[in-house]
Order: C-alpha cells, then structure tokens, then sequence
C-alpha cells in the first residue's frame, strides 16, 4: 500500500519530526526531515518528493510561503499542512495555495498516515 | 453551590448612583429653569406694581387738587354773592328805609327766597342795632355792637366775612356784614350754616375721604363729614398732628401724611383754608383688584411656567439618561468585543502552544507502543503495563487535545463544517457523555423532544459543545438531587432548544453579565467563565442566539435557537 513514496516532514519541532520519521519508516515511507523553510526548499530543490508534511510556523518563513515556494519548484509534490495554529482562513487560504489537506494538531497518527496516503495517491494519479 | 460575589451590591449601588444623578440633575434644571423664568416675572410685577401705584397716587392728588380748586371758586363765588346781596339792598333802600322794620321784614323774605340767610340786621355807625329781621330778634333788639372786633373790622374794610362762632345763638354761624360807600352804617347778615356745609359735602374725596375749612387758627369753618362744628373745639375734632401737617403744607399740590392725601387751597380771601382729604387705601381700592388680578396672572404664569419646565425637563432628562443607557450598552459592548477579541488571541496562542507538545507526547507514546510490539514474547517483564501506560497517554493527549480546540472554538470556528443535523438525535447523544455524572450526584434528566423536528444545517459539533456546556453547568448549579428538563420545539421559522434546571437560579442583576468572559459563579478553580461565552460565540456564528432568564418555578433555564431554514 505505502510502496515506499516519499515524504518531506517539515516542522520546527525536532522531537516531533525525528519520531515521525521513525514510525513512517516503520511504515515503508522513505522519510526526510527538514527544520526550516531553507532545508526544505533545499531538499525539494535536490530531491523528488511525493508529499510534504508542512508546518505553517517556521523559525525562518511563513508556512504560505514554502507552500508557494514548493508548488513552484515541484508543482506535482503534493502538500499536506500541519499546524499547532488553524483556523478556516488559514485554511482556505492553505487549499487556496495548492494543499492537499489541513490538519491541526495533535493529529492521531492513524488520520496522519491516511491523509499522507491520499496525497501520494493524488501524487500518482497526477504523475 | 453558587457563589454570587460582591458584585451584585456594587452593581446596585452603581444603579443607586445613577438613579440619584439624573434626579438630582432633573431637580437642578427645574430650580435654574423656575428661577430663570418666574423670577423676572415676579420682579417685573413687582416693579410695575410699586410704578403703577405711585402714577396712581399722583393722579389721584391731581384730582384732589383739581376738586379743591373748583370748591374754591365755589365757595367763594357764594360768599361774594352774599356781600354783593346786601350792597345792593344798601344802595337800592338806603339808610332811612332799611332801619325801619316793617320795611326790612318785607325786604328780608323778598330776597331770601334760597335760605341761605339767617338773619339781616342794620347797624349804624355807633354800633347800635336798629332793625332786626329773624329768629334772635328778641334777643339781639337794641343791641349794641360797638365793641366787638368784626364791628370795627367791618367800619374799616367795608367788607366783611366772620369765623364761625357760636355767639349768643349756641349754635355756630357766621356772618357777613357790608357797609355803605361813607362807612356810616352796614347791614350784617348771618349764613346758614348748613347750606354752607352743603357746599363741601359734593366734593369729590372718595368713601373715606372729607371736605373742610379752617380760619388760620386751625379753627374749623365748615365741614362735609365730621359729626359738628364746635368753634373753639375744633382741635378736638382735627388732631392736633394732623393740623401741624396741613398747615406745614399749604398749597402743595402733592402731600401725604398718615393714610391720607391732601389738597388745600386758600378761600375768603387769605383767612381759610379749604382742606381736601382723601383714602389712600380706599382711593387705590381699584387699583388693588387690579394688582390683584395681576398677581393671580403672575401665579398662573408661574405654575405654568413651573409646570412646562418640570414637563420638559424631565422629558429631556429622560432622553438623556435614554441616551446615556444607550452609550452605556454599546461601551459594555465594545469594551465585550475588545475582550472577546483578546481572549481569542489568547485562547489560540496557547492552543498553539500547547498543541505543539500534545503532538510529540502523543507520537512519542505511539512510538513506544510501536516499538513495544516489535519486542518477542515475555521479554518485557511488564509489557502489559507499558502498553495500558501508552494506552493511558494518548487518551489524555486526547483529552488535552479537545480542551484546545474547544479553547481555539472560543474565537473561531473549527472546520465550520456544516451538515443536516438531527437536533433530538444530538441532544440524547450529548446527555449521554453527562450521564454518569449526572446519576451520580442523583439527577435525572428529563426529555421533552418534539417529535417532528426537520433536521437542521448547522455544525454538529459546535452545538453539541454548546449544549454541553448548558448540561454541565446545570449539573454544577443543582449540586445533589435535582432535574434538568430539555425540550425541543419548532417556533416559527426557528428551532428551539430548552435546557431548565431546578438549581437556585441567579440574581436578575447577574442575569446579564453570565455571558461574559471570566464572569462565573463557581467556586474557585471550578470554572474558567468561558463556556457560556464561547457558547454564545458559537449560536451567534450558527446564526443563532442563546438567552438565560430565572424560570418561574425556580432554578435556571437556557434557551438556545436556530433558525430552521
């Protein structure tokens, strides 16, 4: 089912993204993590991913604008958005830009895992 | 059990306050108003009063004057009239003639048809009577007047008019006596007294008014009103201070002394004086009904006055303090807006905090319970535990988890996700989270759900999070033992949702404050005071409202409504 797609986790929150990509591992995902907007501009700019985990407040940039920045470098990588702060602006705005859901933390693993499943699916279908 | 704070005597001494205020302004505007208007009035009648009754003194001595002027004419026409009288008959009958008596008494009736002689007698130049027609005769026969004084005043002016004086009559009379061009006899007549009084009694002096003459002793000669006229004692009828003040002031044209005007003017020549008095007061009698009608003009002007001012100014004052309640509610509201508005910031920043370590606690207790069951079979002594220990983590995380997002509702909606609601499906549900709690402090939740409710657009959710909050504070009011009643009826175009609860109820004065942030009546630490005013957030953003009132039986009663379409 996971076969493998790639995902970017970017989150300021360390603890959060290394056990992350520990249990997506576990889960046969090929996980990177990135702590700010510039690592992960960085790794899309070198790598291909099939998803990005993005949360929406970052030490160096706001969540928008990598979700922008992201969709201009690889506009098939498709987007999931993550945050500790929602609101429905926020929101429509993030769906607006291109995402392809908009979670609010803290998220049971299980719905994580699913919406990260249907975005690379969305991802295939759009390849 | 609630705990209703000081708040309540401060709120109502604040009403007290404002209350007292607004009288207390009303009364000032209606003094300054009242005083503003009536006292001008009252000055201006006055004033004109006090100038009106000085015009009508003035015109009143003028009068005075004017009367006494026209007496004098006639008094001394009339006392001319006699003189001339017996100077005719002097050069018409001569000596010889007169002094024969039958002759006089047939001339005497001839020209003293009117009565206004007494007597007539012819006098010669040594003083002897020698004729005599009237009442004295026997008395005044042979006579002789060589010695008395108006004799030889008469010898030497020709002319002459007496004082009044009583003589051997008894009774008080005057006499005039003319002589003939030598001087060398005279006829003397006396006047009737009564006639002459006649002459004063027309004057115009009012009710309490009186006509009089007086020699230049202060004698009285002739008088309209007083009861007799005593030569002699004429300073007994007149006082004494009286007499000092005409006298002090003969001829002025204005003068008053005591109650009384005064006009005199000179008769007889220079000899008396004719005396004109009048009453003030009975002389001013028309001007005081005038004054007051005036005044009773100028009580109505004011109790008018008092009356439409009083009218406006607490028509005035009433839409001031109108006004001011207006003002009052809309800074209550903008200053509920402004704290809302800081509550929501505050309510999602730490949502956001607190969000952020809910994540990694929970991932890290999924990780574990991962890795606990990568672990072979009784090589983790307590692995049971150690899962029932993740197990318990996540639930709280959970838990944690919903206080946020319940925190982040406050100030805004949460997905907003919309979808046909079954209203009495959800409040069975919702009551189902409480029932334990409910049964444990032995209250029983009764339901009266109409059943034919169409299901409403709205987001489940938030309304069971509002119904929620209802329950559970009706829970917390009741305490042990009790009932909370939920009805559910369609009313016109808007669904209603009835939540009563046999708790004590709140006092009117709080009534209006429950749902505001922080305000709350639970004892410290129990509650935040931001369900129900998240849960008003949450009806007015469904477009509904939420209303709180006592109910009539008791307790507390929540009426939360949506609109059907």
């Amino acid at each position: 089912m996971n076969n493998g797609f790639r995902v970017l986790v970017v989150d300021d929150e360390q603890a959060f993204v290394a056990t992350l990509i520990k249990r997506l591992g576990k889960r046969g995902l090929v996980c990177e993590g990135a702590f700010t907007a510039a690592e992960a501009i960085a790794a899309l700019t070198n790598r291909d991913f099939d998803v990005v985990l993005l949360d929406m407040k970052l030490p160096d940039a706001d969540g928008n604008d990598v979700l922008r920045e992201v969709k201009r470098l690889k506009p098939d990588t498709q987007v999931v958005i993550l945050t500790g702060h929602v609101s429905v602006s926020d929101g429509t705005k993030g769906i607006d830009g291109g995402a392809q859901d908009y979670l609010m933390k803290p998220v049971e693993f299980e719905s994580l895992l699913d919406s990260l499943q249907r975005a690379a699916r969305n991802r295939a279908i759009a390849a | 059990m609630r705990i209703y704070s000081a708040t309540i005597s401060d709120e109502a001494l604040k009403v007290r306050s404002r209350e007292s205020f607004y009288a207390r302004q009303k009364q000032l505007f209606i003094l300054v108003v009242a005083l503003v208007s009536i006292l001008p009035l009252v000055m201006i009648g006055w004033a004109s009063s006090q100038y009106y009754k000085r015009s009508w003194l003035q015109q009143t001595s003028i009068d005075l004057k004017s009367s006494a002027e026209g007496r004098k004419e006639i008094i001394d026409r009339f006392l001319a009239t006699q003189q001339d009288l017996l100077a005719s008959l002097i050069e018409l009958y001569g000596l010889d003639s007169l002094a024969a008596q039958p002759n006089l008494e047939k001339v005497f009736p001839a020209v003293n048809r009117s009565g206004v002689l007494v007597d007539l007698g012819v006098i010669d130049a040594r003083g002897e009577h020698l004729a005599y027609v009237g009442p004295f005769r026997q008395q005044l026969a042979g006579r002789n007047y060589r010695d008395a004084a108006w004799f030889h005043e008469t010898m030497r002016t020709g002319r002459y008019v007496s004082d009044v004086f009583t003589g051997y009559r008894g009774e008080p009379h005057f006499v005039v006596a003319v002589t003939d061009a030598n001087r060398g006899w005279m006829l003397r007549a006396t006047i009737n007294s009564a006639l002459f009084n006649g002459l004063l009694a027309s004057a115009e002096v009012g009710p309490d008014g009186d006509a009089f003459i007086i020699n230049r002793q202060g004698e009285l000669q002739a008088v309209s009103r007083l009861p007799s006229v005593n030569g002699g004692e004429t300073e007994a009828v007149i006082p004494a201070e009286e007499l000092a003040a005409i006298e002090s002031d003969f001829g002025a044209t204005y003068h008053r002394h005591g109650n009384f005007l005064y006009a005199t003017t000179w008769v007889n020549g220079h000899n008396w004086q004719l005396v004109l008095k009048t009453n003030i007061d009975s002389s001013l009698a028309q001007f005081y009904r005038a004054w007051n009608l005036g005044l009773l003009s100028i009580l109505l002007a004011a109790v008018a006055i008092l009356a439409v001012t009083t009218w406006l100014v607490r028509s005035m004052m009433g839409r001031i303090e109108l006004a001011d309640q207006q003002r009052m509610l809309l800074n209550n509201r903008v200053r509920e807006v402004d704290k809302m508005a800081l509550v929501g910031r505050l309510a999602a920043s730490v949502a956001h905090e607190i969000n952020n370590p809910l994540q990694i606690i929970g991932d890290q207790a999924g990780w574990i319970g991962e890795l606990l069951e990568d672990e072979a079979e009784g090589q983790v002594i307590n692995l049971v535990e150690y899962q029932a220990a993740v197990q318990k983590i996540k639930q709280h995380v959970g838990r944690a988890s919903t206080i946020t997002h319940r925190l982040l509702g406050f100030s805004r909606a949460r997905g907003g996700q919309r979808s046909e609601v079954d209203i009495n499906a959800l409040v069975k549900e919702t009551v189902a989270f409480l029932e334990s709690e409910a049964r444990t402090h032995r209250i029983t939740v009764r339901f009266a759900l109409q059943a034919d409710l169409p299901p409403v657009m709205t987001d489940a959710s938030q309304l069971q999070q509002v119904m929620l909050n209802i329950v559970n504070n009706a829970v917390d009011a009741i305490g042990d033992d009790g009932v909370i009643s939920i009805r559910t009826s369609r009313q016109g175009g808007r669904l209603h949702i009835e939540f009563a609860d046999s708790g004590p109820g709140l006092p009117p004065e709080l009534l209006s404050k429950i749902f505001d942030p922080f305000f709350t009546t639970k004892k410290g630490g129990k509650g935040t005071g931001l369900g129900l005013s998240i849960s008003r957030n949450i009806m007015h953003r469904l477009g509904g409202d939420i209303q709180a009132e006592n109910g009539k039986q008791g307790g507390c009663r929540f009426t939360a409504s949506l609109p059907l379409a």
